[in-house]
């Protein structure tokens, strides 16, 4: 009766074992995703084949910029976020090709495409001993501008593979509901 | 024979059988490993340069098919517009080719340059400098109808801080070599 009992209690600390073990596993895609490397504004996060420093971050009503000598001014419903950072590579030349802003709410905008002819976007061809700066320009929700972070991979899908993920913190609202400090113009033509 | 032996028999059997199925595991697990992990360690080997074949300055070497040469090794001082520090390298090789099927064997073809302390810099996009005669890269003259006997130059052109232009030296592997790869040493080695 005792080896009976002993019996039944050892399968249900099996079964409890077992399931333990199935409810604390992690999800497929977080165990193939991107590993972080975690970090804010003006630190230098390292990943396993490039460093980033974000260096400043501006917010804008418009972006002026010049193609084939004519100046283009490019205007937003939402705002313009422009991030300024210094790329470089560790151990072997590489190229960084993908950076994203994700809000506090989840929602994640890509670099925009309307600027895919200006010099110093991303993707930017890295080098060891050769530090690079580039421009990461976003078209943002003003809503989801606070409490955001940049993400930065050197592939589309960075899987196990480094992705700097910078915490941009709280930003202030002024009353027209843009990030406090948002200037009407940015000119985009300004050298790095 | 009663059917007390018999069941005794039939235990000692048993106990034996458990016995060398125990010991078989030793054997087994990890050969089931080395199944298992045959293709991950075939694909880590085949996409890596791992070990490096030195070639003594002015000396050629076999290497997927073909005879590797390096000519020269020279920084392109002076040039403007260039990242601070920077110094332009070229990398002359001349290839004297052996067996013509560089499609096969050439895929893959990396030239890159390796300092001391294991730093890699693969060919820039950045400095673009006019070649004379008849100078390719090793991707296009994996392109370029090359038959057996002939002789290819090849150039790449390379960005690296000034800092490390003492110790770079150039090396080379394609898919059907690796995980070994060439390791041109220079005239002062």
């Amino acid at each position: 009766m005792m080896r009976r009992l002993a019996n039944i209690a050892l399968l249900l600390v099996a079964v409890a074992f077992c399931y333990g073990l199935q409810v604390s596993k992690p999800h497929y895609g977080d165990l193939i995703g991107p590993i972080p490397a975690r970090g804010k504004p003006g630190d230098t996060v390292v990943g396993r084949g490039f460093e980033i420093h974000a260096e400043k971050i501006e917010f804008a009503r418009k972006l002026t910029v010049d193609q084939y000598g004519q100046t283009k001014i490019l205007t937003t419903g939402g705002v313009w976020a422009v991030v300024t950072a210094e790329f470089a590579a560790r151990a072997q030349s590489t190229v960084v090709s993908v950076a994203s802003w994700r809000g506090p709410t989840g929602l994640t905008y890509d670099q925009t495409e309307r600027l895919s002819f200006m010099n110093g976007l991303l993707p930017v061809a890295l080098d060891p001993g050769l530090p690079r700066k580039a421009r990461l320009i976003f078209e943002l929700r003003p809503d989801e501008v606070s409490n955001a972070t940049l993400l930065v991979s050197e592939k589309l899908v960075a899987a196990l593979d480094s992705q700097a993920e910078i915490s941009l913190g709280p930003v202030t609202t002024a009353a027209d509901g843009l990030p406090t400090g948002t200037v009407d113009m940015l000119d985009m033509a300004q050298p790095l | 024979m009663t059917a007390e032996v018999l069941d005794q028999e039939n235990r000692d059997g048993e106990r034996k059988w458990r016995r060398r199925s125990l010991w078989s595991l030793l054997l087994l697990i990890p050969l089931a490993l080395a199944v298992e992990a045959y293709d991950s360690v075939k694909a880590l080997l085949g996409n890596n340069d791992l070990f490096a074949r030195r070639v003594v300055w002015g000396q050629s070497a076999q290497f997927g098919g073909s005879d590797w040469k390096l000519t020269d090794l020279r920084g392109a001082f002076g040039m403007s517009n260039l990242p601070p520090d920077s110094v332009p390298v070229l990398a002359d090789f001349q290839v004297k080719i052996g067996d013509p099927n560089l499609q096969n064997l050439w895929l893959g073809c990396k030239i890159v340059l390796i300092d001391k302390d294991g730093r890699r810099w693969s060919p820039t996009s950045i400095v673009s400098l006019k070649a004379t005669g008849n100078v390719q890269t090793c991707i296009s003259a994996i392109f370029s109808g090359a038959k057996s006997g002939d002789t290819l130059n090849l150039r790449e052109t390379f960005l690296v801080p000034k800092e490390a232009t003492k110790s770079i030296r150039p090396a080379v592997s394609v898919a059907s070599e690796r995980p070994h790869f060439l390791l041109f040493q220079l005239e002062k080695d």
